[in-house]
């Protein structure tokens, strides 16, 4: 009796049952920080949530679908997964990194693996992973709730509405909401307007558990979204269609003793994607770029407890596929055809093992590790075919075999908080890298073409931090470095024997293995509670990267810093924050990056809770300064002054 | 060549192995026969085995008929000629000829075919010329004698100020017989193709013919031509040239600010004649192939200039 009792206790934190309705933690596993988000509330996007963690940038080509950006790397070298499920974009010019395609009212979390100790079901993160967990209204929980949100933002007029239901017994629960966006251009500091940066988006979620006995439960999940009329400043074109439906199934079974649970999920998910340059004044030749996306996969995990060993042990596989062709059309000749990704099909299949080993009262030891075996085929004829005009005898399938394994330590005393960690791990080179077919990037203005006898990329990591409290608590500073040391890194190289295929590009790059690169990030946060109401953060991050010929990579943040004051009274709290980095001044020209400006913001915001109502409202960049951050695509600059405000009410 | 000898020796397997299904299935023992529309097969050693005749039949199938050159010897025999539309267009044209008996519609084995000669008359001028055409060894496939053919590169296309005959003589097994003159219409080629192209050499005139372009694909492709020289007098049809040459390619997308691909190999002469090389596309699209033609000591005989815009002012036009 007693056994059962603890099982449903265990359900519950299982399936994240929770009283709050909001993406309430972003959560940093590996440097275990909770509690962070945007102080936008229940309105703020992904993007703006994820922006609040350590060690992630954002790299932004408009208004929407920003690119996570973890220690310094972006999606190649990193994973993103949804409840364990793998996901993989379908646009070509990565108008639409998988982030874009839930919503924040979808998720309960969003955990973040920095490094190579990812999630079980993570591959190919050098850089970490990222998690997005679902919310699901759990059994045995409020019986029925629901909730409205309303936003609204004054640059660029955007707009939010959402809303939620929940209903939970011991039997079953299902939740669902709706939510929508719409904005219209924004404007950067000094007013000036930023031509196509629009953009709508629609998304709907339905999670539902049962419970099949006292000890098994099947769930499943259905999201769809849809984001359409969005503008990308940065690049040249728009997107009239983005999206996705997103599906799993899972049956979960809890045992008594040593095994926890052993839960199997199947998902599919498919994304269309379809870019749009009608609306572009000075276009020399209209073009038709869509891309297609699916996956379908599965993974089983079983979790077991001893006294001192925490273990997972997860067997996962997925089947991917990526097309994507260009049509141009111009005026009067013929259409002019290729494919740029060629339907090239991915069969991975991997097992990890993590375990968490308790040495002592104040030593933990993690370990995991990840083996991964693949299959890649170019499905494509015609896509073949062009492909071999640059490597001729290419073959049609290659096989791909990556690992990761990462042990880290930590030690943690009253006042004393020390990890230090190591890791090396691999991964195969993406379809873009090995496949793609001149694929432009306006960043640097070169056209891509994929190597698809690219060597895997490994590095080798090393990390560790320190935390120490001090005046009881009341004053604590961490600091924590990590350092990336790649062999083979796969980057686009000048290939100066080829024509560039866009009009006005600068010349062809091919993606190629480098010797060696080094990444190496560090930061600062402080924090100084001198009375319970008040609290001030000050945060300093500095990062390197390097190529093998000791030049700066691009996308590598400068010296960039953050203080945050909070004043909590109860239902009323306030928060400033002052923000910005210095001068890039290591920027990778090699690569094409112009330095950016050094830029300080203000920002102001307040909230307020009564009964059921939680009213936010702040202010963004305080005195419209007009800038751009590293990570702004092509300089694009950031939103100017920007008043919000938003009401979300618990029915 | 070598493609179709292939192809025939796959309709051959299938054959036989419907024949092998055909057997076995059958209880009464009969050997089932082929059977092709409007052929009978007989035991006439002239006329193709039921396996020969299917191997032709097939490939007609593929192309089509053109009425004008059709005729009649001796009321025993016709004669048939095919292109591949059916029709006939400015530059490099293959013609196929197969000889029927008329009686059981089925194909002789071997005839002879001489002579051939396309003529253009210019009313305007008043006056008459040939075209380039190719080898006279006719026979299409030394295993499949029963199908013969020839390449005629027109030189232009019917039109008010000019039209076409071709003549032939054809021998079917011992009687003579042929066409004389008989009117044939060359259509131009649409916007983006230009297949035939020319230069001079002090007074001498040379043809440059590529062989069916429409055949390019996205990726990497043979490239073969033919180099003909004008003959004297010009009613008579213009052979290949004697003179060895090589041809550059430097293949450009003039909508896409001259956009080039990699390692295309220029055209080099073969043993029978024709010229051959690779070229690289990366897309579809109108592809302008500058040239730059060479003579056996490396001089540059034709193509080759700059224009404004950098490129030879010698190319073919091809629109994939």
């Amino acid at each position: 009796m007693l056994g059962l009792i603890l099982l449903s206790a265990i359900f519950q934190t299982d399936t994240i049952a929770t009283n709050t309705k909001q993406l309430d933690e972003v959560v940093v596993v590996a440097h275990s920080q909770t509690g962070k988000r945007s102080p936008k509330g229940a309105i703020a996007s992904i993007d703006e949530h994820l922006q609040e963690l350590n060690h992630v940038d954002l790299v932004r080509r408009g208004a929407y679908a920003w690119e996570p950006n973890v220690n310094n790397m972006q999606t190649e070298r990193l994973s993103t997964t949804i409840d364990g499920m793998k996901i993989f974009y379908a646009c070509t010019d990565k108008m639409d990194p998988v982030t874009s395609y839930v919503e924040s009212s979808n998720l309960q979390n969003i955990s973040l693996n920095s490094g190579l100790d990812g999630n079980p079901q993570a591959t190919g993160n050098i850089g970490g992973a990222l998690d997005l967990r679902l919310r699901k209204a759990g059994f045995d929980n409020t019986r029925y709730s629901s909730t409205i949100t309303l936003g609204y933002e004054g640059n660029g007029h955007l707009q939010v509405y959402g809303g939620d239901a929940t209903y939970s017994s011991h039997k079953i629960y299902a939740n669902g909401g709706v939510f929508y966006r719409n904005a219209d251009n924004y404007k950067a500091g000094g007013g000036r307007e930023v031509e196509y940066s629009q953009f709508q988006k629609v998304n709907a979620f339905v999670n539902t558990g049962l419970r099949l006995s006292e000890c098994d439960v099947t769930e499943a999940t259905l999201i769809f979204d849809r984001a359409s009329n969005v503008g990308y400043p940065a690049l040249n074109m728009d997107v009239a269609k983005a999206e996705a439906f997103i599906t799993s199934l899972s049956y979960k079974h809890l045992f008594e003793g040593k095994l926890d649970s052993w839960e199997t999920k199947v998902y599919y998910n498919h994304i269309t994607h379809v870019m749009d340059d009608t609306k572009r004044p000075d276009v020399e030749i209209h073009m038709d770029m869509p891309g297609k996306s699916w996956t379908a996969g599965a993974y089983s995990l079983l979790a077991a407890t001893t006294d001192r060993h925490s273990v997972q042990f997860n067997i996962d596989g997925y089947y991917n596929r990526l097309f994507a062709d260009m049509t141009m059309y111009p005026g009067g000749a013929a259409p002019m055809y290729m494919v740029t990704w060629p339907d090239v099909g991915t069969l991975n299949l991997g097992t990890a093992v993590t375990d968490n080993i308790t040495l002592s009262k104040v030593s933990l030891l993690r370990l995991s590790a990840k083996l991964s075996w693949q299959n890649q085929r170019l499905n494509n004829e015609e896509g073949y075919k062009a492909l071999n005009v640059f490597f001729p005898g290419m073959s049609r399938q290659y096989y791909q075999t990556t690992g990761r394994l990462a042990a880290s330590y930590r030690l943690s005393t009253a006042k004393n908080q020390f990890t230090i960690g190591a890791g090396w791990g691999s991964r195969a080179p993406t379809v873009t890298e090995a496949y793609g077919y001149y694929l432009n990037n306006t960043f640097d203005q070169y056209d891509y073409i994929g190597n698809p006898r690219l060597k895997n990329e490994n590095a080798f990591e090393l990390n560790g931090s320190y935390k120490r409290s001090m005046f009881n608590g009341k004053y604590s500073v961490l600091v924590d470095a990590n350092a990336f040391f790649f062999n083979n890194y796969i980057i686009g190289q000048f290939e100066t024997r080829l024509c560039p295929m866009t009009v006005d590009a600068e010349g062809v790059k091919v993606y190629g293995n480098i010797n060696h690169a080094t990444i190496a990030n560090s930061s600062i946060t402080m924090e100084w509670n001198p009375i319970k109401k008040i609290r001030l953060t000050a945060k300093g991050s500095y990062s390197i990267g390097l190529d093998d010929e000791g030049e700066p990579l691009s996308l590598i943040s400068p010296f960039s810093y953050s203080t945050r004051l909070t004043y909590d009274l109860g239902p009323f709290s306030l928060n400033t924050e002052v923000k910005g980095h210095t001068l890039q001044s290591k920027n990778g020209k090699k690569y094409g990056e112009n330095k950016t400006n050094a830029w300080t913001i203000c920002n102001l915001s307040a909230t307020y809770v009564w009964r059921k109502t939680t009213l936010r409202a702040g202010v963004e960049n305080l005195f419209d300064r007009y800038y751009a951050t590293y990570t702004d695509w092509c300089h694009i600059p950031q939103k100017g002054r920007n008043l919000y405000m938003n009401i979300s009410y618990v029915l | 060549m070598k493609k179709v000898k292939g192809l025939f020796k796959g309709f051959f397997m299938i054959i036989v192995v419907t024949v092998l299904v055909a057997c076995s299935s059958n209880d009464d023992g009969v050997q089932a026969g082929i059977e092709i529309p409007g052929i009978t097969i007989t035991d006439d050693i002239n006329c193709c085995s039921a396996e020969e005749a299917l191997q032709v039949y097939r490939f007609l199938q593929t192309v089509k008929i053109i009425p004008e050159l059709q005729t009649e010897i001796d009321d025993k025999y016709n004669v048939y000629a095919f292109t591949r539309t059916g029709t006939f267009h400015v530059g490099y044209n293959e013609i196929f000829f197969v000889a029927t008996n008329k009686a059981t519609g089925n194909y002789i084995k071997n005839f002879e075919l001489k002579s051939i000669t396309p003529l253009m008359y210019m009313s305007n001028m008043n006056m008459y010329h040939s075209t380039p055409i190719g080898e006279t060894k006719l026979d299409f496939d030394d295993d499949a004698l029963a199908l013969k053919s020839v390449w005629v590169s027109f030189l232009m296309n019917t039109s008010e100020a000019g039209s076409w005959t071709l003549s032939y003589d054809a021998q079917v097994l011992g009687k003579q017989g042929g066409l004389d003159k008989a009117e044939i219409t060359v259509k131009s080629l649409p916007e983006g193709q230009q297949w035939l192209k020319s230069f001079k050499i002090g007074s001498d005139t040379y043809y440059l013919s590529l062989v069916n372009p429409l055949d390019f694909q996205t990726g990497i492709n043979t490239i073969r031509a033919y180099i003909s020289k004008k003959n004297t007098p010009i009613t008579t049809p213009y052979p290949l040239s004697s003179e060895t040459f090589t041809i550059e390619i430097d293949p450009r997308m003039p909508d896409m600010d001259n956009h080039t691909s990699p390692d295309n190999i220029a055209l080099s002469q073969q043993s029978d004649g024709s010229y051959q090389g690779s070229i690289k596309l990366t897309m579809t699209g109108l592809w302008r192939i500058h040239l730059t033609v060479r003579d056996k000591n490396g001089n540059v005989v034709a193509g080759g200039d700059t224009q404004s815009n950098g490129y030879s002012s010698l190319y073919w036009d091809v629109t994939i």
